[in-house]
């Protein structure tokens, strides 16, 4: 019954899924493009960040036209809510790359410190990783795997201070420190992006549950659910 | 908390889907019908005025508005079912496949085998469900087997497996949405061209009425389908191209015309309808 | 706190009196109708019983009531009921048939027929005795045979057919014709194969309730001379007696053997006529539509 709507509702969980991957080929480029200073992999990353807009923009036009025509209720219409707000997170996971590799290629005519560009790999695998784990727990409405995103971000948080204190220790250095601040940018943006994902977590919660609740909040000390 | 089931996702089905064609693609199918400065009147009281669209193959086009805006008689004139009511006046032009409807030379009675139509209220004939399909094959003669044309017109309507083994049952037994699918495959059995409904489901519970839409999206790959409805969200969900009718009061009160407002494709109109009244209408603060 | 409705207008005991008042007339009434002809159809049992014999259903009449039988009169009125089923069925379905389908109302000529089918009801059977006897029996020339009664008979319930005809033809929904149009059928295939099946329980059931009006018409048969005595089996252009007319004239004979046979073949023609009407009842039950 409603075939049409619901292969309507598959194909927008597919053009989702979909972007994701193609935004974590992009978190890949620019790990590698980190770990190699390879400028052009820069450059690459940015020119592509155009495909995941207007694949976004496309998600948004087909879930206002689901909305307008099927209104959707109950669990179609979670999920429908859900995925409006993972595809703008998917959408700023991108950015985030299109940041860093800007940052990159900013930078590329300094020299580089290899324990800072090692903790931004660990930052940038744990990242992918975590983008992984966030489109596999919505694909499979898996609320502990989405959960779990929550603990991998405490791994990426820890390796973002190793940089940020790698880096203050070279306040003597101008040309380091120059370099180092943009590597503390574009830690950042690593971060960023592993909220992004807990984030996608928090909507499949959401479409499991009926209920939106973060997995932890900046302004509390302890998280609000284990 | 329970796990929801995962979902199957495979995008190769996203070229499949087709969510609702954009006004491009419906144009750029054979116009089935053209209307133009279509008029409708009933002992000298105009009911719907100068009305023009064009229906193209394969799609299914809704007719919404509020009741008394001529959207029944409008879908009767495309059957020259108007013919049937004394008084009744239809002035403009239908073209069918660029012939005029309405000529001298135009047979109303064949025209009826080629446009069928379904009714609000199921009217199934006190006959058998067998005898039912096959009346209107046998009044026009059709040859071929009976039993064949039965069984295929049941199975396009969705309505075969629950009834097969009671084929000689009287078809007044059946409930309100399986007599509505007998309707139907009533009117595919002398096989049309087009199939007009008029509120096929306002008479019927909400699982039937699913079904029906179901049924239309089926049945739009071989017929051209022209429904009336005045649930608005039923035609959001299943028309390609979506006409809205109003009422326009006259200035002295002395009567009520039928006009058109807005035709477009559905996308749009439950977007970002053109017209202001459009808007009032679809949601819901007017009418 | 809820408020008390106002009291009732009246007193309670006034009211039920009145009420069972009311109930105690309408049942003396029923009493009064219904026992008047309890008590005929007793007194004629009674009276005719010791006559009720095969010898009266076939035997032929004579002047000894204890040799008579009414044999040619039952014949007689099997054939008129016969000839009255055969001409004002169909005539009767056709005009109901051009009234209720093809007629256009607006047309003064078309209301005006609807009006005199009403007033052709109510026009009393021996009228049409006298119209028959000068148009039929001498008119034409046919003479005073089973026929010119079967016609003359036809004229009697030909309205009363014409009328529970439309009735049935106008039971049938709109919406079945709407939806045989709507296949492509004529006008002529939407009344032949949808209307007419659909209303025949109806047409059916009027047809045997006139029928058995006609059957126990007794003025307009005098009139055209059915005579008093026949002695051998009528035929079709042959000399005949009606059974009622049979029963009619054995009450003149002043021997009270005729009377006891009088009483005997009204028995006989209640059973005619009750059964006919138990057909037509049996089948408006049967097939009464659900639309």
């Amino acid at each position: 019954m409603r075939v049409e709507f619901q292969a309507e509702l598959d194909a927008l969980e597919a053009g989702f899924q979909e972007t994701g991957e193609i935004v974590l080929r992009s978190i890949r480029g620019v790990i590698d493009a980190l770990r190699t200073q390879d400028v052009e992999l820069c450059d690459e990353v940015i020119a592509f960040d155009d495909e995941i807009d207007d694949r976004y923009h496309a998600l948004e036009k087909q879930i206002e036209l689901v909305l307008a025509r099927q209104t959707p209720v109950a669990g179609d219409l979670r999920l429908v809510l859900a995925l409006l707000h993972c595809g703008l997170h998917v959408e700023r996971i991108g950015d985030q790359c299109v940041t860093i590799a800007k940052l990159t290629k900013l930078s590329s005519h300094l020299d580089t410190r290899q324990t800072v560009i090692e903790g931004l790999v660990e930052m940038g695998e744990r990242c992918a990783e975590m983008v992984k784990v966030s489109l596999t727990a919505f694909a499979n409405r898996d609320l502990e795997q989405a959960r779990g995103l929550h603990g991998l971000d405490d791994l990426v948080d820890r390796a973002n201070r190793q940089v940020f204190q790698e880096v203050l220790g070279y306040v003597n250095d101008a040309e380091a420190l120059e370099w180092g601040m943009r590597q503390i940018t574009a830690a950042r943006c690593f971060e960023r992006i592993g909220d992004n994902a807990v984030d996608i977590g928090e909507q499949t919660a959401f479409v499991v549950t009926g209920e939106f609740a973060e997995f932890t909040d900046a302004s509390h000390d302890v998280p609000l659910l284990g | 908390m329970t796990q929801m089931e995962a979902p199957r996702i495979d995008s190769g089905r996203i070229a499949e889907v087709s969510r609702g064609l954009d006004r491009s693609e419906v144009e750029r199918r054979e116009k089935v019908f053209s209307v133009f400065d279509l008029s409708v009147s009933y002992s000298g009281t105009t009911a719907l005025e100068g009305v023009a669209l064009d229906v193209h193959r394969n799609t299914v086009t809704a007719f919404i508005g509020p009741s008394g805006c001529g959207k029944s008689t409008f879908i009767r004139c495309f059957n020259r079912m108007n013919d049937l009511i004394p008084g009744a006046k239809v002035e403009g032009t239908v073209l069918y496949h660029s012939e005029d409807l309405y000529s001298r030379d135009v047979d109303a009675v064949e025209i009826r085998r080629r446009i069928g139509m379904v009714f609000q209220k199921p009217n199934p004939f006190p006959k058998s469900i067998y005898d039912n399909i096959a009346f209107g094959p046998r009044v026009l003669g059709m040859k071929g087997s009976l039993d064949e044309r039965v069984e295929w017109a049941l199975r396009q309507a969705a309505l075969w497996d629950e009834v097969k083994d009671r084929l000689k049952d009287g078809a007044l037994g059946l409930s309100g949405g399986q007599q509505q699918r007998l309707c139907i495959a009533r009117a595919l059995a002398v096989e049309p061209d087009v199939i007009l409904m008029d509120e096929p489901a306002s008479a019927l519970d909400p699982i039937s009425t699913t079904r029906i839409e179901d049924l239309m999206h089926e049945l739009k790959r071989e017929y051209t389908i022209i429904i009336v409805t005045h649930n608005m969200q039923q035609a959001a969900r299943v028309a390609d191209m979506t006409a809205f009718f109003s009422v326009n009061m006259e200035g002295d009160g002395s009567g009520r015309r039928g006009i058109l407002v807005e035709y477009d494709a559905t996308t749009k109109i439950f977007t970002t309808p053109s017209d202001k009244r459009t808007e009032d209408y679809v949601t819901g603060r007017f009418g | 706190m809820s408020s008390i409705p106002a009291p009732l207008e009246g007193s309670p005991k006034r009211r039920a009196w009145r009420n069972r008042l009311f109930q105690v007339a309408m049942l003396s009434c029923m009493f009064v109708a219904f026992g008047t002809l309890a008590v005929l159809l007793a007194d004629t049992l009674i009276t005719g019983w010791p006559e009720l014999s095969s010898r009266l259903l076939t035997g032929l009449p004579s002047t000894e009531p204890g040799e008579a039988g009414a044999r040619p009169a039952i014949l007689a009125t099997l054939y008129l009921g016969l000839l009255v089923l055969l001409f004002s069925v169909p005539i009767g379905v056709l005009t109901a048939i051009y009234l209720e389908e093809y007629a256009d109302r607006t047309r003064w000529w078309n209301r005006a027929i609807e009006v005199n089918i009403q007033n052709l009801a109510a026009v009393p059977a021996i009228v049409y005795g006298i119209l028959g006897l000068a148009f039929i029996v001498r008119g034409i020339g046919v003479g005073r045979v089973v026929l010119a009664g079967g016609l003359i008979l036809t004229l009697v319930v030909l309205p009363t057919v014409v009328v529970a005809s439309r009735e049935a033809i106008r039971a049938v929904p709109d919406s079945i014709r709407q939806g045989a149009f709507a296949l492509g059928a004529t006008k002529w295939q939407v009344v032949w194969r949808q209307v007419l099946p659909a209303s025949i329980p109806g047409i059916a059931t009027g047809s045997i309730l006139a029928l058995s009006r006609a059957v126990g018409e007794t003025a307009p048969l005098i009139m055209v001379g059915a005579i008093t005595y026949v002695a051998f089996n009528p035929s079709l252009l042959g000399p005949y007696t009606a059974l009622p007319v049979q029963i009619y004239n054995w009450t003149k004979q002043p021997d009270p053997g005729f009377q006891t046979l009088a009483a005997a073949a009204a028995i006989v023609l209640l059973v005619i006529v009750l059964s006919m009407n138990a057909v037509a009842i049996f089948l408006r039950n049967r097939y009464r539509k659900q639309w």
